[in-house]
């Protein structure tokens, strides 16, 4: 990130930024600067897309540090476009939007793209939480599928592969930890033992094989219950599940609104209102108001009425590392403090609990918050 | 129903309005009354906070008046008492969110539906005491037994002569101490009187329960014990048009004191 000094502002260069979050963060590191208070800022963006209203809470960002946006340059049509259709002066100089070339190179382009896509996704995309959502799925399919096999053809090479396999379910499903002879099976036959020396002495290994095998049976049988049991649990998490989707859906739906950042304590009688999400940096002191379109995100104690998804989002949450609130609403969901609970005079105390209050069920649920 | 229109105005702050609203309101509640109270403190509102009904607000008279919502939906009825309602005052706005002519407004509506209609007054003389004045037909003025506060009430009531809605109003001697007038450090009842020159409908004891009551959420009027709590019940009674007597604020606590009592009620009694 590179900086240069111009005529009463400065270029923030933020072209290497990804996501738009890069560009706040980069973006709000320089303008805390005590230098950079009141200046016009020439924003240099990269090759990402910026909608417009990215961009509008990028310009509100620069605006409340009181400085403002002077011209955007950046190498994307897509930001170029939006920055003109907000009001932002797009760079004449700097400004030379590549035009993607299709002839050349087109294959080889493509090629990286998708390379770069895919990088991405296991950064970034949705694909990455279906895999770990569904992992331990798919890998009980497998071992349903392997242990019908050992069933029908009773070979040991497929024993000893189930056996393996045995030994990684067990290691990931904790329902299975409660069958301690699934060990005694596998410490008989050694795991290392590969396929084809397997094959080899089979006639050796037989008879002990065959005996092992009863205690296989048995323990397939138990095995399979596991399964079922642990399938069931799959299908009662499915609700999980959906709140999942759910969290991605309000992620998406909030990500995209500007965030309104208030550094300073909001006192009885203060009120703020706002088109997007806000972060009160400070305490919400019990008789103010916050609403906000978006997220409300408090760091600190929320003592007074937030009123989260004001303009309907019922995925909107209501975070505070103290959930101290006389009212939350969510959308159109409304709740209040219990009357039965005495909040103390002093709210601060050494202990925060972050909590996090959402809609379920038509009703407000204030959780607390882990770090998963 | 043609109810009656209380407004509790003191001129100085701090001597006991809100207090006294929300005691008075209760008991009249508790005697079977429709009461209705308004917050016109707007910016500063604590009544509701007094009554525990902080988080059960959502409409304010600023909702009514800027046609939010309707003046019934705004109303948040008591925890206990369903005669009991609130007209909660804004918290973000000033003064000047309300006119005269809407508050006289509301208080017309009101009185279709309530017996009583008590309107606690913001301190201070300007807007906000002619707002909740303005619909008000009587009044009662809070002063304790301090020259400040006498002086502002004498202000107030200078005040409430020159308008002529309002017809009567009445003296209510907040926070007396009887040792210390007892010792001449406070002045008396009749003191206070004198000077102002006005009826007086009640005269509350200094009460330390006033504290705990007032953090909780709980008027003191449902303690059946505190003696302030009597104090403000027998003002209810007054109000609604009972001849109570005073109380009589010099009465002895201390066992020796009970005693004499208990023994001269027997003599009385067998006379």
């Amino acid at each position: 990130m590179e900086q240069g000094y111009i005529e009463n502002g400065f270029i923030v260069d933020v072209s290497n930024a990804k996501k738009t979050s890069e560009i706040i963060y980069q973006l709000s590191t320089i303008l805390d600067l005590p230098d950079a208070h009141c200046k016009k800022v020439c924003l240099k963006l990269g090759e990402i897309d910026l909608s417009a209203s990215e961009l509008m809470s990028i310009k509100a960002l620069v605006e409340s540090m009181n400085s403002e946006i002077e011209f955007v340059t950046t190498l994307s049509r897509t930001t170029a476009d939006a920055a003109i259709e907000i009001g932002l002066k797009v760079s004449e100089l700097e400004n030379k939007v590549q035009a993607p070339d299709f002839n050349q190179d087109k294959e080889e382009a493509n090629a990286a793209n998708k390379e770069l896509e895919k990088a991405l996704d296991k950064i970034f995309g949705e694909n990455n939480f279906d895999e770990q959502t569904f992992h331990p799925e798919k890998e009980m399919k497998k071992l349903k599928a392997e242990s019908e096999n050992v069933e029908n053809t009773e070979k040991a090479p497929e024993l000893n592969e189930f056996k393996t396999e045995a030994e990684i379910v067990e290691d990931e499903t904790p329902a299975m930890q409660e069958e301690p002879e699934i060990a005694e099976p596998s410490s008989v036959i050694a795991p290392e033992f590969s396929e084809h020396i397997v094959t080899q002495e089979q006639d050796n290994v037989d008879e002990e094989l065959k005996e092992e095998f009863a205690q296989l049976e048995d323990f397939n049988r138990q095995l399979d219950e596991v399964n079922k049991e642990v399938i069931d649990a799959y299908d009662n998490e499915e609700e999980k599940d959906d709140e999942f989707a759910q969290l991605q859906k309000s992620l998406r739906e909030t990500e995209k609104l500007p965030t309104l950042y208030i550094q300073r304590t909001l006192r009885s009688g203060q009120s703020i209102t706002a088109e997007g999400n806000i972060v009160v940096i400070g305490d919400v002191n019990p008789g103010s108001e916050i609403k906000a379109k978006g997220d409300i995100t408090v760091w600190g104690v929320l003592g007074g009425i937030a009123h989260a998804g004001a303009d309907g989002n019922k995925y909107a949450r209501i975070r505070a590392l103290k959930m101290h609130a006389i009212q939350l609403r969510i959308a159109d969901v409304f709740a209040r403090r219990p009357d039965s609970i005495n909040i103390p005079y002093i709210q601060r105390s050494a202990t925060f609990t972050p909590e996090e209050a959402k809609v379920k069920h038509k009703q407000i649920i204030i959780s607390k918050m882990y770090e998963n | 129903m043609d109810g009656r229109v209380i407004v509790i105005t003191s001129g100085k702050g701090g001597v006991g309005k809100t207090t006294t609203n929300a005691n008075i309101g209760t008991a009249l509640a508790k005697e079977g009354k429709k009461v209705v109270m308004i917050d016109t403190d707007l910016g500063l509102r604590n009544l509701d906070l007094l009554l525990g009904l902080e988080n059960r607000i959502v409409y304010t008279i600023v909702d009514v008046v800027e046609e939010r919502c309707k003046l019934k939906q705004a109303l948040v009825k008591d925890k206990k008492n369903p005669n009991l309602c609130l007209l909660a005052a804004a918290q973000t706005r000033d003064k000047t969110a309300v006119t005269e002519e809407q508050l006289k407004d509301i208080c017309e509506q009101l009185k279709k539906d309530f017996d009583f209609i008590l309107v606690d007054c913001p301190a201070g003389i300007e807007q906000g005491f002619q707002n909740a004045v303005a619909g008000a037909s009587e009044a009662i003025v809070v002063t304790t037994p301090e020259m400040s506060a006498v002086r502002d009430a004498d202000r107030i009531i200078g005040l409430l002569e020159a308008k002529e809605e309002i017809k009567s109003y009445k003296l209510l001697l907040n926070r007396v101490r009887p040792n210390l007038i007892k010792s001449n450090d406070m002045m008396s009842v009749d003191d206070v009187v004198e000077i102002l020159s006005a009826d007086l409908i009640g005269i509350i004891p200094e009460d330390t329960g006033i504290i705990t009551s007032t953090n909780k959420g709980e008027p003191i009027v449902n303690d059946e014990k505190s003696l302030a709590g009597k104090a403000y019940k027998n003002v209810a009674r007054r109000i609604m048009g009972e001849d109570v007597p005073f109380l009589n604020l010099e009465e002895d606590n201390s066992l020796v004191g009970k005693m004499k009592k208990f023994f001269s009620g027997l003599m009385g009694k067998e006379k």
